[in-house]
């Protein structure tokens, strides 16, 4: 019944994405960059996590971009959505505020799958990462999938009241987790106490869910369980203070 | 017509005893009711702080009522079918982000059953020229326009209209009006706020005067301006002229001073012309104006506040 509502909302949050600047530096550009650098400097061929060095960080990084589009550009508008007043506006429309919601999560997993698409072509054409098809898939998919509790995340900081704040919380929040998840440097580098705090990450739950799938290997149940758990609490925390800021 | 039919014809809006505390038991609103027939325009007329846009907020389901009750189009705001048969032009709504004028315009299109043709939402908010420019880039007044083309993208029935022409140059008021009278030929139902008290008296076929969230003047404007003998004296004063000179006027109300050119507000505005004479102040250029929709509101404002 609200189809047409819901692609409206859509086609147009994906124009915006698409017009931001920012969305192009964090999440295609960053990504891509760090790829050559970091497969320049250690070498493609190392073996890490029972695969080769090119393609273990081609899973790191096309986590790192989805990552960005999930928490900062979610959040970031969200923010400033409702500091124009435009919720105000929605509101008043015959527009559900579930059909709102869920746009903006369908519109973001539509530019993650074009993220990850975009940096698994870098990888397979430029640098030469060969996988069977179903490799590809299931990694291609994983990511995809698993930025939905990110997406919760996103949401969660763009509920924050002050505007300003809300850009800032989210890239510290979005490179602290990138980097003490794993993202940029892999777990085999670190000590043991950070070890035990990527252990308990999301962004690095994400991230061996990847790995293990780029070496042949099935995504381990805890990961999954604990990437579960964090989608559930984000959801509900953001659910009960968006009630909140409503009844006013 | 039997009273039959007549009952059956609800108003468009019902408000009743409605009233609005916030935290610290300050009364934004307070036990406020009326109606509001189909196919009228009523404005809405107070002074800052009166509890204008509260009102408007409760009606449109944005806040709610500490008390009493509001109902639209018979129903809850909050019903999705109630909303789909009004548009709204909210205070504070800065514009939309990352998308260009038609297409902010067609976004909401998309939201209602029956949207108003593009063509024609882009011809009556004035902005053919703009229609491809980004939003966020647009004046102030222009982004009012939007905000315009985008309360009437449904084609509704009630049509909320919160300052308007804040921002609006002179030509994009006069076009903005023109709009809004054609709006109403067709039987759309208007309510509206505005600081400009002329552009209410020339519109509005009601007006409902709050003052510190009560109801305190009902009428067309002709009855409402028929509550004051008020007229107001404006001139030039002459360097000579000081503020204190004009306290010993006899029964005028506080001078407004607009640079040089003062104003004067009185009931026996004859007595005070022959007063300024006899005293031989330094004016020039004396206009009398009287018996205009803001000499009522003042008069009625501050006989309120005085109570």
């Amino acid at each position: 019944m609200y189809t047409t509502a819901l692609l409206a909302q859509c086609r147009a949050e994906i124009k915006r994405t698409l017009r931001n600047r920012r969305f192009f530096i964090f999440s295609l550009m960053m990504p891509a960059l760090f790829y050559f650098i970091f497969t320049g400097v250690v070498g493609d061929s190392m073996q890490i996590g029972g695969t080769d060095w090119k393609s273990y960080y081609l899973m790191s990084m096309t986590v790192y971009g989805v990552l960005g589009s999930s928490i900062t550009s979610l959040s970031s508008r969200l923010a400033a959505e409702r500091a124009s007043g435009y919720i105000r506006l929605l509101r008043v429309s015959p527009l559900p505020s579930t059909v709102y919601v869920l746009s903006k999560l369908v519109s973001t997993l539509m530019v993650n799958a074009g993220i990850i698409v975009f940096m698994f072509l870098l990888g397979g054409l430029v640098k030469g990462v060969s996988m069977g098809w179903e490799s590809w898939l299931a990694c291609g998919l994983w990511i995809w999938a698993g930025s939905l509790p990110f997406m919760a995340l996103g949401t969660l900081i763009g509920l924050i009241k002050n505007t300003d704040l809300v850009q800032v919380i989210a890239q510290l929040v979005y490179m602290g987790i990138s980097v003490l998840g794993g993202l940029w440097f892999p777990k085999q580098a670190m000590n043991s106490t950070l070890q035990r705090i990527m252990e308990a990450l999301p962004s690095y739950r994400f991230g061996s869910g990847a790995w293990s799938l780029a070496a042949g290997h099935a995504v381990s149940l805890q990961s999954l369980l604990i990437l579960c758990g964090y989608a559930v609490v984000f959801m509900v925390l953001s659910s009960y203070l968006n009630k909140r800021q409503e009844a006013i | 017509m039997s009273p039959n039919i007549m009952s059956r014809k609800e108003p468009v809006i019902a408000l009743k005893e409605l009233t609005k505390e916030f935290a610290g038991g300050k009364r934004a609103v307070d036990h406020l009711s009326f109606t509001v027939e189909a196919g009228t325009i009523t404005a809405l007329l107070g002074p800052n702080g009166a509890g204008k846009s509260t009102t408007i907020s409760m009606i449109l389901g944005l806040q709610q009522p500490t008390k009493g009750e509001v109902k639209l189009l018979g129903g809850s705001p909050q019903d999705l079918a109630v909303r789909s048969r009004i548009g709204a032009m909210l205070q504070d709504t800065e514009t939309v982000h990352g998308l260009k004028v038609e297409e902010a315009i067609d976004l909401f299109r998309n939201f209602y059953s029956r949207p108003m043709p593009l063509e024609l939402l882009l011809q009556m908010a004035g902005l053919e020229q703009e229609r491809h420019k980004m939003a966020s880039s647009l004046s102030g007044g222009q982004k009012r326009r939007l905000a315009f083309a985008m309360a009437l993208a449904g084609d509704p029935e009630v049509l909320f209209l919160d300052e308007p022409t804040v921002g609006m140059d002179v030509m994009s008021r006069q076009v903005f009006w023109e709009s809004v009278r054609a709006l109403a030929r067709l039987g759309k139902t208007i309510i509206l706020t505005t600081h400009y008290l002329e552009e209410a008296d020339q519109l509005a076929d009601r007006i409902i005067v709050i003052n510190n969230g009560r109801l305190i003047a009902d009428g067309t404007p002709a009855e409402i301006k028929a509550t004051t003998r008020h007229k107001s004296v404006i001139f030039t004063a002459g360097p000579g002229l000081t503020p204190g000179d004009l306290e010993q006027l006899p029964g005028t109300a506080e001078a407004v001073w607009n640079g040089r050119r003062v104003k004067l507000t009185s009931p026996d505005t004859d007595t005070l012309i022959f007063a300024i004479a006899r005293m031989n102040l330094d004016v020039r250029d004396i206009e009398i104006t009287g018996g205009g929709l803001e000499e009522a509101f003042q008069t009625l404002v501050q006989t309120e506040g005085a109570r």
